[in-house]
């Protein structure tokens, strides 16, 4: 099976832009990742990492129209490809897989 | 709801480094967000979120490439750009060769004036250590508060400074004792050599390039003597005579030449032929018991070699504490001493008399800073006028580029690719006129050097750093003329140029008349410059001196028996039908041998002391010279050495009104820098009677105002007679020197007969201005001819402009001297201006560089009316004939063109 690199900031931005499903643009982005994480996300990483996923051609991006509301500028709006579904299951699989492997003792220390 | 507006400067930043393809909708987003940080926190907390934000992004993923904007391959263009230069300057051969002919102009100035201000500057710099050598320079003053610094010191400084003083690594003093005979035994010819006394360590300071001998051991030993080739060529005829001996007239044992070397270079202070060693007084018991404790006395240029890191400063203080500690000093004497560096000793001598020597040695000579500051500053002016020609020119010619520019900007050039192309042109014209530069450098350089009596070769006699230098120079003045162009051409608007809209905006105009004005007041004033130079040299050589300079042969008396015997030669030299008169003389009038100086009262005058200056004569001097006496009489025929004559200026400080035997008292006199009693015995004066007065009359340079004289009997106890004064007749005066050669050797049959003739000793003191009169001439010749190509092209542009009204003009009747009169006036108006600004720094430069002759010409108003009619004369001419060509054109013709 080929192997996907996702780091976490990469996996959560896949993930949210799933979640967005269809409204999924950089504010919109931003806004739910610090919502629903509680964690600061600046514009700058969330660009890089966005455009980094469209390369890999894990998300694809289609422009959207002008409007008012943002003085003119279009929305960028990203979806999730088939290849990063791909991906992401990956990345499930492998955390459960160690998830199973780990022993109950671990689990109950504390 | 009108929303907050963000800082359009952080918004232009990121437009300028993200990758356009992201630009957009990432700009929304940031906006999206400010708006609503906002309408929430603050426009302020906003802005500055926004701030932060756009800083984040600067970052590898979202920062565009450099090129991005560079759709051509540069180099492949870089060919293009040179093929396109070269077609321009063939298509345009008027405009190639009128700028390439100013800028050649201004390169042959710059270059010439250049050679020379670098070999005044590298003065000395052919000894390695020339940064750590430095002159010892005394400070004295006496105690009635006459200072005086002298580039002297005693035996003992030299001697102690290096023992003691951790930071002196050597020292070397040396003498110019003067003039003496010398003789190849073998083949006695006198030869007259001004001779030099030095230690051994001379040689290890300085490094003089040897041909043969150890400079190690050269002067070490007595009776040693160093020579140069060309005194050994002028000798021996030859150069291997190492080991050779040589004997001096006044001496008794012969000498043996241990070293020759090599002549010195022309930029070099030192002009030494030959070098004796010290050590051959050492055996001299008297010399020894005096030199050693000699601290404080000016008789011998001391060098001192400083460890690399040495303080110059503290060293000539630790040298003023060390002789007070051991000289036994006159009280109310104040001594003190400083060191300057070797470098500075040819054009920072000034007011440092150069001591050490005998006073029939004539002493180092001196560069003019002010010279060779006033060559910079023209050289760099005409450098400038060049450029500001080259820009104007081409800036004119743009109008017939315009389309061309239109359509490669059109075809995809950016601004850099049009800034490229025109530096590349302009660089293609700087090299073919620094090349043609070159050769005409190299063609006109024998006959510059014959003028300014140096040496220059094109490549050897300057080292890679000039060429460096001028090649920097010439680079950085093609990207300034060849980049105003460049960025002034590359702005406008691709569709306005393919409209032909463009260079109707006024401020290129008026930048291009403001350098025309700045060419022209730099042309004015090298104009009033010359003229005044000129004026003040002439005023120089030809001013009445007060005596007869012309047809008088100044013969140098230079074995015993010319003056002890002088009587008799006298007699002889009369008997010459062409002689008119003869008179022997201690100085004559203008010398350059420095002048004896004496310090004397009235007798019953008060104790005070006056300076005045003497010159030995007899009793045909003021006849010779046509010195015209006022009061009193000419010396007695009978030996009277106690009859004086005084000139009027002396006259008045000694306040005798008669000349009536009015005695005064001599006490002290001095051949150099230093008083010493006259007599032995130091309470005793020479007592004279002064017998006449004579009009006053230019002993000295124009430069100095006239100084109190005394005119002694020739057998007097200061100076003995020195030269033979002869009036002749000017026909065939070949002739009449065989004559007087003939009555000289007669004489004495080891006589060397040195002769000169006595105006031409006296030009020689303005011999410097009168070269700068000539450069500056040909400078501000230049100057003009660079501005006038300059004008000759706008013309000629500005003509081409109005071809079409000039046509118009004519149908509706226009005469051909209207239309002159139009195409002149604007250029006419210009020169106007420049003579405005001109006139005032001409007027300032010319007083202040007057100031420095205490007799010198007024800078009068017709100076500066002939400058400006010549440079007003000049700018119509070149317009003219534009605008007879424009003005003479059939209407038809231009009227027809569309």
């Amino acid at each position: 099976m080929k192997r996907f690199q996702l780091g976490e900031f990469e996996e959560i931005v896949l993930l949210t832009v799933g979640v967005l499903h269809g409204n999924a643009y950089g504010v919109t982005i931003k806004d739910e990742i610090e919502q629903r994480l509680n964690r600061e996300v600046t514009v700058g990483s969330l660009q890089v990492t966005l455009r980094r996923l469209e390369s890999k051609g894990f998300l694809k991006s289609t422009p959207g129209d002008s409007n008012e509301s943002r003085r003119g500028r279009p929305k960028l709006f990203f979806e999730v490809t088939a290849y990063g579904k791909k991906a992401l299951d990956y990345c499930k699989e492998s955390r459960d897989e160690l998830w199973n492997a780990l022993p109950q003792l671990v689990l109950n220390l504390k | 709801m009108k929303s907050a507006e963000p800082p359009r400067f952080i918004l232009r930043f990121l437009e300028w480094f993200c990758k356009p393809e992201y630009h957009a909708d990432i700009e929304g987003d940031l906006l999206e967000i400010y708006d609503r940080r906002a309408a929430d926190q603050g426009r302020t907390r906003a802005n500055l979120l926004l701030c932060k934000d756009v800083l984040f992004l600067f970052r590898p993923g979202i920062i565009r490439s450099a090129n991005i904007h560079q759709p051509i391959p540069s180099n492949g263009m870089i060919k293009n750009y040179f093929m396109m230069g070269w077609r321009n300057l063939w298509k345009n051969k008027l405009y190639s060769t009128l700028n390439v002919l100013g800028l050649t102009f201004g390169m042959v100035c710059f270059l010439l004036i250049g050679l020379y201000v670098y070999d005044e500057l590298n003065f000395d710099s052919q000894h390695s250590k020339a940064e750590s050598i430095y002159r010892v320079i005394t400070h004295e003053k006496s105690p009635n508060n006459e200072a005086t610094t002298v580039a002297a010191a005693g035996y003992m400084v030299a001697e102690e400074c290096k023992q003691t003083f951790p930071n002196v690594e050597q020292a070397t003093r040396m003498q110019r004792i003067g003039r003496a005979n010398l003789v190849d035994p073998e083949n006695p010819v006198n030869v007259q050599e001004a001779i030099t006394v030095a230690d051994e360590y001379l040689l290890q300071v300085f490094d003089f390039p040897l041909l043969e001998g150890d400079q190690r051991t050269a002067l070490k030993e007595p009776n040693s003597i160093v020579i140069t080739e060309d005194l050994a060529m002028r000798i021996f005829g030859r150069t291997d005579v190492i080991n050779k001996n040589l004997q001096f007239s006044h001496m008794d044992n012969p000498v043996k030449i241990t070293a020759i070397l090599k002549n010195h270079p022309q930029n070099s202070s030192f002009t030494f032929t030959s070098v004796l060693s010290e050590s051959t007084r050492y055996s001299n018991k008297e010399f020894m018991r005096e030199a050693r404790s000699d601290w404080a006395s000016q008789n011998y240029t001391v060098y001192a070699l400083l460890k690399p890191d040495a303080n110059a400063d503290s060293v000539s203080n630790e040298i003023t504490r060390l002789v007070h500690a051991n000289a036994s000093l006159e009280p109310g004497t104040k001594l003190s001493y400083s060191l300057q560096p070797l470098k500075d000793v040819h054009l920072k001598s000034d007011g440092i008399i150069d001591g050490a020597r005998n006073s029939n040695v004539e002493p180092v000579p001196q560069g003019n800073p002010i010279y060779v500051t006033l060559f910079s500053f023209t050289a760099i002016l005409v450098l400038l006028i060049a450029g500001i020609n080259y820009s104007n020119l081409t800036t004119a010619r743009a109008s017939s580029r315009l389309k061309e520019i239109g359509v490669r900007k059109v075809v995809g050039a950016v601004r850099s690719n049009l800034i490229g192309q025109f530096l590349v042109e302009s660089f293609i014209t700087m090299v073919i006129a620094f090349g043609v530069a070159v050769l005409i450098v190299a063609v006109l350089l024998p006959s510059f050097n014959e003028f300014v009596n140096k040496k220059f070769s094109l490549f050897s006699s300057v080292g890679l750093g000039f060429w460096a230098a001028a090649a920097g120079l010439i680079i950085a003045m093609g990207l300034l003329s060849g980049g105003y162009v460049a960025l002034l051409l590359s702005y406008f608007k691709p569709v306005s140029l393919l409209k032909g809209q463009v260079l109707r905006s006024g401020s290129d105009f008026s930048v291009r008349k403001a350098l025309v004005v700045l060419q022209f007041t730099i042309s004015t004033v090298m104009i009033i410059g010359t003229i005044v130079l000129f004026r003040q040299v002439r005023f120089l050589n030809e001013s009445n001196l007060g005596f007869n300079k012309d047809l008088m042969v100044v013969i140098d008396v230079n074995v015993v028996k010319a003056r002890s015997n002088f009587d008799w030669v006298k007699k002889e030299m009369s008997k010459i039908a062409a002689v008119e008169q003869v008179s022997v003389t201690s100085h004559v009038p203008g010398d350059w041998k420095t002048l004896v100086r004496v310090k004397l009262k009235k007798q019953g005058g008060g104790h005070q002391l006056h300076t005045a200056y003497v010159i030995g004569a007899d009793k045909d001097f003021l006849a010779t010279y046509g010195i015209k006496l006022l009061k009193g009489r000419n010396f007695p025929n009978e030996n009277d050495t106690s009859a004086i004559l005084i000139n009027e200026a002396a006259a008045r400080i000694l306040g005798i009104t008669h000349g009536s035997n009015e005695a005064v008292e001599i006490p002290q006199s001095a051949r150099g820098s230093s008083f010493a009693p006259v007599y032995d015995d130091i309470n005793a004066s020479f007592k004279p009677r002064v017998v006449g007065i004579v009009k006053d009359f230019h002993f000295q340079s124009l430069r100095a105002k006239i100084e109190p004289l005394i005119i002694a009997y020739h057998d007097n106890p200061i100076y003995p007679i020195d030269y033979y004064s002869v009036k002749i007749q000017p026909q065939n005066i070949q002739a009449t020197l065989g004559k007087l050669k003939a009555v000289m050797v007669a004489n004495e049959e080891r006589e060397p007969f040195e002769y000169h003739f006595l105006d031409e000793q006296l030009a020689r003191f303005y011999m410097e201005d009168q070269r700068s009169q000539t450069i500056l001439g040909w400078v501000a010749l230049a100057s003009v001819v660079i501005a006038c190509l300059g004008l000759f092209g706008l013309a000629t542009y500005s003509a081409q402009q109005r071809l079409k009204e000039i046509g118009v003009r004519k149908v509706l009747g226009a005469n051909l001297l209207s239309i002159m009169a139009l195409l002149s006036k604007d250029f006419v108006k210009l020169v106007l201006i420049a003579c405005c600004f001109g006139f005032p720094v001409a007027w300032f430069g010319a007083n202040r560089w007057l100031q420095e002759y205490a007799y010198h010409i007024d800078v009068e108003w017709w100076i500066f009316a002939l400058a400006g009619v010549i440079t007003t004369g000049i700018a119509l001419l070149t317009v003219s004939y534009q605008a007879i060509k424009a003005a003479l054109m059939t209407p038809v013709k231009t009227l027809k063109l569309e």
